[in-house]
């Protein structure tokens, strides 16, 4: 066999596999994207795009309680003394943060006091309040 | 809630700082670092809707740090274009992927930047290596991340509470979309190569003409 036949063999080889494997990549991320896609806007289409709902669930631990606070309608000062740690030096930490200083070895027990003076304050407060992060 | 995640530093950081912090996620996510970015600009929307960050100075910026943030990709690109011609040198394909992307690059450009947001890296590694003009790459560029800011940022503001689950659906679509592009390509190549080429149909010609 030639050099170039060679060289030719090679890159039909070659163009083989990349063909084999552009197909299956392809079809697989089809049907996992499409899947999710369909899930996804199932999940949305139920839900209902509406600005305003309020929802605890909504909360991350990336957030801050100044931003929960404003997000939610409820005074930084009354979700600070709910969660028992005081104002200063704490509004810009995010709740992660805050979990790691105050609660160490204990996950997300900022986030549960926090969501449950935000129901009470809802409760207590209707007018007050709107929607959610 | 113990995870440190650079995205949820980000977006603390947004929420602390506003803007700059909201300019600095695109810009490190166009240099090619994995962050979502998209969902940066769906947030950037919903906090603007809550007053919790400045909504035009967060466009403003949010599109200097992505436009920023391509040419840098696309610097790295264009740095790697001499061991990229030196590999290629002579080669057919190379040679003709450059001409396709100089005719249809400006439309490639343009929907990587906000459509099917995973192969904005790559696009701009090729126009930086294959010698794309700086200037049509930042034009395309400039119009692509503009879209991307008005539209989500805008979709962000408009559905505040749902931004989370709408980046989901959004992160998934385009996800769909690069599985059909890589799917269409391999099977662009497959009936290339199932198609007799000239040289193919004229050897088979003279072995039967021997027989």
């Amino acid at each position: 066999m030639t050099s170039s036949a060679n060289s030719t063999f090679t890159s039909r080889g070659w163009q083989r596999h990349l063909t084999t494997i552009l197909i299956v990549a392809g079809l697989l991320l089809v049907i996992w994207f499409g899947m999710r896609s369909v899930v996804s806007a199932i999940r949305v289409w139920r839900t209902g795009l509406q600005p305003g709902v309020t929802d605890v669930e909504a909360i991350r631990g990336w957030m801050t309680i100044t931003y929960i606070a404003r997000a939610f309608g409820v005074p930084e000062e009354y979700l600070f003394e709910a969660v028992g740690i005081p104002v200063e030096g704490n509004r810009r930490k995010s709740l992660g943060k805050l979990n790691r200083e105050y609660t160490p070895g204990e996950r997300g027990v900022i986030l549960k006091r926090l969501k449950v003076a935000i129901l009470r304050y809802q409760t207590e407060q209707p007018e007050r309040t709107r929607g959610a992060p | 809630m113990s995870e440190i995640s650079l995205t949820d530093w980000l977006l603390t950081g947004m929420l602390n700082y506003g803007a700059p912090t909201f300019s600095l996620a695109l810009l490190i996510g166009a240099i090619g670092v994995p962050l979502p970015n998209t969902f940066f600009v769906l947030a950037a929307g919903a906090f603007a809707r809550q007053s919790a960050i400045d909504g035009p100075t967060a466009a403003m910026l949010g599109f200097l740090g992505a436009v920023v943030g391509d040419s840098l990709s696309y610097g790295i690109g264009r740095v790697a274009r001499t061991w990229v011609q030196r590999r290629f040198v002579g080669s057919a394909t190379w040679h003709q992927a450059l001409v396709a992307f100089e005719r249809r690059g400006g439309l490639a450009i343009y929907l990587t930047r906000f459509l099917i947001t995973p192969l904005a890296i790559p696009t701009n590694l090729i126009a930086g290596s294959g010698g794309y003009t700086y200037w049509r790459f930042f034009l395309y560029t400039a119009s692509g991340e503009l879209t991307w800011i008005i539209l989500y940022g805008g979709l962000g503001y408009l559905f505040g509470a749902q931004w989370e689950m709408l980046s989901r659906l959004v992160s998934d679509f385009s996800g769909l979309l690069v599985g059909l592009i890589v799917l269409g390509a391999g099977l662009y190549v497959w009936l290339r190569r199932r198609k007799p080429t000239d040289v193919t149909v004229a050897t088979k010609r003279k072995m039967t003409i021997r027989k």
